[in-house]
């Protein structure tokens, strides 16, 4: 197992965002986390990047316990992740940006500069390597998120709702990109609202409610699981699935 | 560029020379002590986003031990400035892990609070010469004691300083240091994700800007060869450095050079203007600056000249291009 995530659990005061869920994804897998809003697949996600420590419960990644490791130290240890809303660094050039995440690999300027140029061109932001990033819109941003944790050369890439405010047809192209990245052997844990997204790409899916995990296993069957069924859409459809299936 | 860089270099090296009078050069020295003051807040307030407002307190070490040495050590005051330097990145240390937990607005009301309580402490220590200060020797008794009736002297000393932490600067805003503490300004949660170690690139930055803004301080009294609590380790003295560095554009290599090119002699200009009375000028001045700033161009002056230029190559271009057309 790459990554190994045991009964994690997680609470804001009294609140229980996350309530003790489990995931292990094997090396070179695509697995989708869905859920309704408030499931706790943010903080899941969150505690599995060490942006959030869990309150119990135990990560383990390539061996190495990670639970109380710092976001840092995930990043060194090849855990990359996005953001939901993209946090990109506003004022710097597209190329600076992915240049910060390539110089957790190459220490010296001229190597990292190289090897963020390649990730550039890899996820089709070559033309406006030079222009800064508050230039870009939403498909952008998430692109250049995307290129500037591939810099950092992950083994595992966390995509935080990646897809999400895209248009169908810039879906069509992040989903390709996707399937790139997935290509060069690395594994990937998306959340996506998106079913389309989920179905198409995720070879496993794990469905989260009120910070449980409630079924796991491939999209097709899990869309047609009623209790997913009952959280995402009350338990009156869920007696009838065939009729309101997602 | 280059030529450009060539004639201000030139201008600098030459300046004793075309203003030959000790008013303009004792202008040219408070300039570049300016600048080399404002550079060093700009390492860890421009480059790195951590806007301190308690530098006063690294500038306060590096005035006060020199004098200290000469007072109860009969040292040439030069000795005392390897000290300061120890000195304030041991407080820089101290004061850096606590108060960089806090964010934005929080962190600079907290060395706002360090600096003020050093500034009473100190005025209230009599060892350290209280209220009143500490001087230098009023004459030279070797060359070592670096005190020049002319302020040429000065001038170079400074120049090389400031020639020097530039080069530094210019050296590790190129390299993954400079790199990481853009990030960090830009968002600490997203530079954590892509392996930036955000607490200790913070601390690297303040420890550099520490003993550079003491080494400031050091020069001022070396020159100056007097100091009190009010000048060492005020408010005022923090407010210099950011007012300087933002006016010519935080988190750029020339901005704080620029800034002080302008700030210091409008500053002189004033207060010879006015006299003696005119000196609260400086905090009318101050305030206006900031908010002129704060309003119109939170870039700083180098940015309205980036932005300016750009614009006007466009102009031209489409210029052209209706011309060819």
């Amino acid at each position: 197992m790459l990554l190994s995530a045991r009964e994690v659990t997680r609470s804001f005061g009294s609140f229980v965002a996350l309530a003790g869920a489990s995931l292990d994804v094997g090396e070179g897998e695509i697995v989708g986390l869905i859920g309704p809003n408030g499931a706790g697949k943010s903080t899941f996600f969150n505690c599995v990047a060490g942006d959030v420590p869990p309150t119990s419960g135990r990560i383990v990644f390539s061996d190495v316990d990670v639970t109380h490791a710092s976001a840092s130290a995930h990043a060194r240890l090849g855990i990359g992740r996005t953001f939901q809303v993209p946090a990109t660094f506003e004022e710097m050039s597209i190329l600076d940006n992915v240049m910060v995440g390539a110089f957790l690999r190459h220490h010296h300027r001229g190597e990292a500069r190289a090897a963020a140029l390649d990730v550039i061109e890899f996820t089709g932001l070559k033309a406006l390597a030079q222009a800064p990033a508050k230039s870009l819109g939403t498909p952008g941003r998430k692109r250049l998120e995307i290129a500037r944790v591939l810099a950092t050369e992950p083994k595992l890439l966390l995509l935080d709702e990646a897809l999400a405010g895209l248009t169908p047809g810039e879906i069509q192209d992040a989903i390709a990109l996707v399937r790139r990245i997935h290509a060069k052997g690395v594994t990937i844990v998306i959340v996506e609202h998106i079913m389309e997204v989920i179905l198409t790409l995720a070879e496993r899916v794990l469905v989260f409610n009120q910070g449980l995990t409630i079924a796991s296993g491939k999209p097709r069957e899990v869309v047609n699981d009623p209790a997913v069924i009952e959280a995402y859409l009350g338990r009156r459809h869920a007696r009838d699935p065939g009729a309101h299936a997602p | 560029m280059i030529l450009v860089g060539v004639v201000l270099a030139a201008f600098f090296l030459l300046y004793p020379w075309l203003l030959a009078d000790d008013f303009y050069g004792r202008m040219g020295a408070d300039v570049l002590l300016a600048a080399i003051g404002a550079s060093a807040w700009n390492i860890l307030g421009g480059y790195a986003g951590q806007i301190s407002v308690g530098h006063a307190v690294f500038f306060g070490i590096g005035a006060y031990l020199p004098l200290l040495a000469f007072t109860h050590l009969g040292l040439p005051p030069v000795a005392g400035v390897p000290l300061a330097i120890v000195i304030s990145l041991g407080v820089a240390v101290v004061i850096g892990l606590p108060t960089f937990r806090l964010h934005g607005h929080y962190f600079s009301m907290a060395t706002i609070a360090v600096a003020e309580l050093i500034r009473i402490s100190i005025s209230n220590w009599d060892y350290v010469g209280a209220a009143t200060g500490l001087m230098g020797p009023a004459v030279s008794r070797t060359w070592l004691d670096l005190s020049f009736r002319s302020p040429i002297p000065y001038y170079y000393l400074f120049l090389a300083v400031l020639a020097c932490l530039l080069l530094l600067t210019w050296h590790l805003q190129r390299s993954r240091m400079g790199y990481y503490w853009r990030a960090i300004r830009a968002g600490e949660r997203p530079a954590r994700s892509l392996g930036v170690p955000v607490s200790r690139y913070k601390l690297y930055a303040l420890l550099l800007s520490a003993a550079f803004t003491s080494l400031a301080g050091s020069l001022y009294s070396l020159m100056v060869g007097y100091i009190d609590p009010e000048s060492g380790f005020g408010i005022l003295r923090s407010v210099e450095m950011i007012i300087i560095a933002a006016l010519g554009g935080a988190g750029t290599l020339f901005g704080p050079l620029l800034g002080a090119v302008i700030l210091i002699p409008l500053q002189t200009g004033t207060n010879s203007l006015f006299g003696g009375g005119g000196s609260g000028l400086t905090y009318i001045l101050y305030g206006g600056i900031i908010v002129v700033l704060a309003r119109f161009e939170p870039g700083g002056l180098l940015d309205l000249w980036r932005r300016t230029s750009q614009r006007w190559s466009r102009w031209r271009e489409k210029a052209a291009v209706g011309h060819a057309a």
